[in-house]
């Protein structure tokens, strides 16, 4: 069962995005998984697609690292928070900072349901997949 | 009383009692001695008291002035000299007096037939001279032997007199002072520094100012200096002259800037350390990360590759490098965040839940828990670090147990003296650690990564930091074989 049509993976660190997109094939929960470098490449993307509403193109979920060059995960998330949308688009923050400072600071964005530390595990990917289902139906 | 002025007699009387001055006269032919009045009254004498010559110049005092006045009364018999003098008379109450004795002689023929004189009382007067000469010389002896610099100041801040310890101070001689303004060896950017206050001095607001400034000395080093200047006024409160103290405070600011160099180079170094904290926890952490990861992906996709024999040596050199990342982690973590807010929390519950969690560590090892703390007893602790230093030391006591002995877990609690600390004790019937060897190592860092069979890589470092970060502290007592007993002091809500 594929609960989610698009996946969009916000990352800089190819070996990261290589292995998750391979456990995501395998547990099977998403149709397609779009990769953006950076903050900047996929709000440039984003931003025509929520501004026409296109529920089709626009993603479920979004896993979003935090440190990255160009615009970060947090400038990625005051920028996206500028747009509204009809279609719900869920935000994991997957990062490998354990600060709690991160954390607390990660609550505070509505849009963020999930805070996820590196590395991602195949158990942590189905615990995602029954968590999306929960959230999308 | 009417008072007539042509009547010369009355008018004398007047001025006698009014400037209290005695008259009196001494006939020579035949011998007579007249005292007035009031030259009575300050011979303590009445009206009725019969003076001899002889006895009238005993009244002063014997040595010098009586001597003096022999001298001076004979001269002016023979040689016609007038005097005046002031000298020590003792009454015939026996009170010791000043006196100022006037004599001139009366010539017929140019002989002298009689000597007339006036008689004053000046104690008091010479009593107040006596006192600001005294002060002066106190003043003088103070300022010229001070061991802080001192100097005279007029108010437009010139030097008028300096003592030899702000000679010594800034270099200069008592005559090149004197042609300085105070500004002029003032470091140039400290000539306005007290200006605020000296108006406020002048204005009398403030009775003496303080302030640190810097001068030029002679040789042209800068000395620092804490200057204390007041203002001199006269009775009617007419500003006069400053009087300033200096003292050179050099040495202190050459070591008060040591320490704030110190101080920037530690704390650049903290902010670098903190930075390298989260270098450790960040970067070191997706790397592992990723190579756990990658691990776990070929370990189902490529299974035929776990055959390799280097594959189980790389999954365990990943594991380890893991697991120290994560140590490192926790060690970072607890040094950036300090301080948390403590919740008051209860001891006893917090005790079980860690025995709870041990529990098929402790049944597979036969061991006993045996928890006395009081059913009530509330701490103030970060729950988190509590739960880890329980079981840090509960799960130690059972690692470390005698081999062939079942472990045996006592736990209790009693207070410091002063109450300001709860004692937790937890105390184990373990190997015990030989203290004289390994007490500096038992906190030290390096135990932290050191591998045991089932270690939880949390060690003793980690736990001694958290009690810290409470606000607590370790002490240890142990005994090769016969066991180890911990004693934290903890901060308790004190009802």
């Amino acid at each position: 069962m594929k609960s989610i049509n698009t996946l969009y993976i916000i990352d800089d660190d190819p070996i990261f995005v290589f292995t998750t997109k391979k456990m995501f094939d395998k547990e099977e929960i998403c149709k397609n998984i779009l990769v953006f470098s950076n903050g900047e490449d996929a709000i440039n993307h984003l931003t025509p697609l929520m501004d026409a509403n296109n529920e089709e193109e626009l993603p479920e979920l979004i896993l979003l690292d935090l440190n990255m060059p160009i615009m970060d995960g947090w400038q990625f998330l005051d920028e996206f928070v500028k747009h509204k949308t009809e279609k719900k688009i869920i935000i994991f923050i997957v990062s490998s900072s354990i600060d709690p400072n991160d954390i607390q600071k990660a609550n505070e964005y509505q849009n963020v349901s999930n805070y996820i530390i590196k590395p991602i595990t195949r158990e942590k990917i189905k615990h995602i997949a029954s968590e999306i289902t929960a959230l999308v139906n | 009383m009417q008072f007539n002025v042509n009547d010369s007699q009355q008018v004398l009387d007047f001025i006698q009692k009014a400037a209290k001055i005695g008259t009196w006269q001494v006939l020579l032919e035949p011998y007579e001695i007249q005292w007035s009045d009031i030259t009575r009254e300050i011979h303590d004498v009445g009206k009725s008291y019969n003076i001899e010559l002889e006895k009238a110049l005993d009244f002063y005092k014997e040595g010098y002035s009586r001597d003096k006045i022999t001298y001076y009364f004979n001269r002016c018999i023979e040689q016609g000299e007038p005097y005046d003098v002031e000298l020590e008379l003792v009454s015939a109450k026996g009170r010791e007096k000043w006196v100022r004795a006037i004599g001139f002689p009366v010539l017929e023929n140019e002989k002298c037939v009689k000597v007339q004189g006036l008689f004053q009382d000046i104690t008091e007067k010479n009593k107040t001279q006596k006192k600001v000469a005294l002060r002066e010389q106190q003043f003088r002896k103070t300022f010229d032997s001070a061991s802080i610099g001192m100097a005279i100041v007029s108010l437009e801040g010139k030097f008028i007199r300096v003592n030899q310890s702000l000679r010594n101070m800034l270099g200069y001689t008592t005559d090149e002072f004197k042609t300085f303004n105070f500004k002029d060896i003032t470091h140039k950017e400290d000539t306005t520094l007290g200006d605020k206050k000296f108006a406020k001095l002048l204005s009398n607001e403030i009775s003496n100012f303080q302030i640190e400034k810097r001068y030029l000395h002679k040789n042209g080093s800068i000395i620092w200096a804490s200057l204390n200047v007041s203002l001199v006024s006269n009775e009617d409160g007419t500003p006069l002259h400053l009087v300033a103290q200096i003292n050179d405070i050099t040495k202190r600011k050459e070591s008060e800037k040591k320490v704030n160099t110190l101080l920037e180079i530690t704390k650049d170094q903290n902010s670098r350390l903190l930075n390298f904290a989260h270098i450790v926890s960040h970067n070191l952490r997706s790397h592992s990360g990723n190579l756990e990861m990658l691990l776990d992906l070929m370990k189902h996709e490529e299974p035929e590759a776990t055959d390799n024999s280097y594959f189980p040596l790389v999954d365990t050199a990943v594991n380890n490098l893991s697991e120290t990342v994560e140590n490192l982690n926790q060690v970072a973590i607890l040094n950036t965040k300090l301080h948390e807010d403590l919740t008051p929390t209860n001891l006893y519950e917090a005790i079980n839940k860690t025995k709870e969690s041990l529990k098929a560590h402790i049944l597979e090892n036969d061991g006993s828990i045996i928890n006395n703390v009081p059913k009530h007893l509330i701490i103030d602790t970060v729950p988190a670090y509590l739960d880890s230093i329980l079981l840090n030391f509960i799960s130690n006591s059972i690692k470390y147990k005698k081999p062939d002995v079942a472990p045996k877990i006592n736990i209790s609690t009693s207070f410091t003296d002063d109450n300001q600390y709860l004692i937790l004790k937890i105390e184990d019937n373990g190997m015990g650690i030989d203290l004289n060897r390994h007490r500096k190592k038992l906190f030290g860092m390096y135990k932290t990564f050191h591998k045991h069979k089932d270690s939880r890589g949390l060690g003793l470092f980690i736990t001694k930091n958290q009690v810290e970060a409470i606000g607590g502290k370790i002490e240890v007592e142990s005994e090769v074989g016969i066991g180890t007993t911990f004693l934290l002091h903890l901060k308790h809500e004190i009802n």
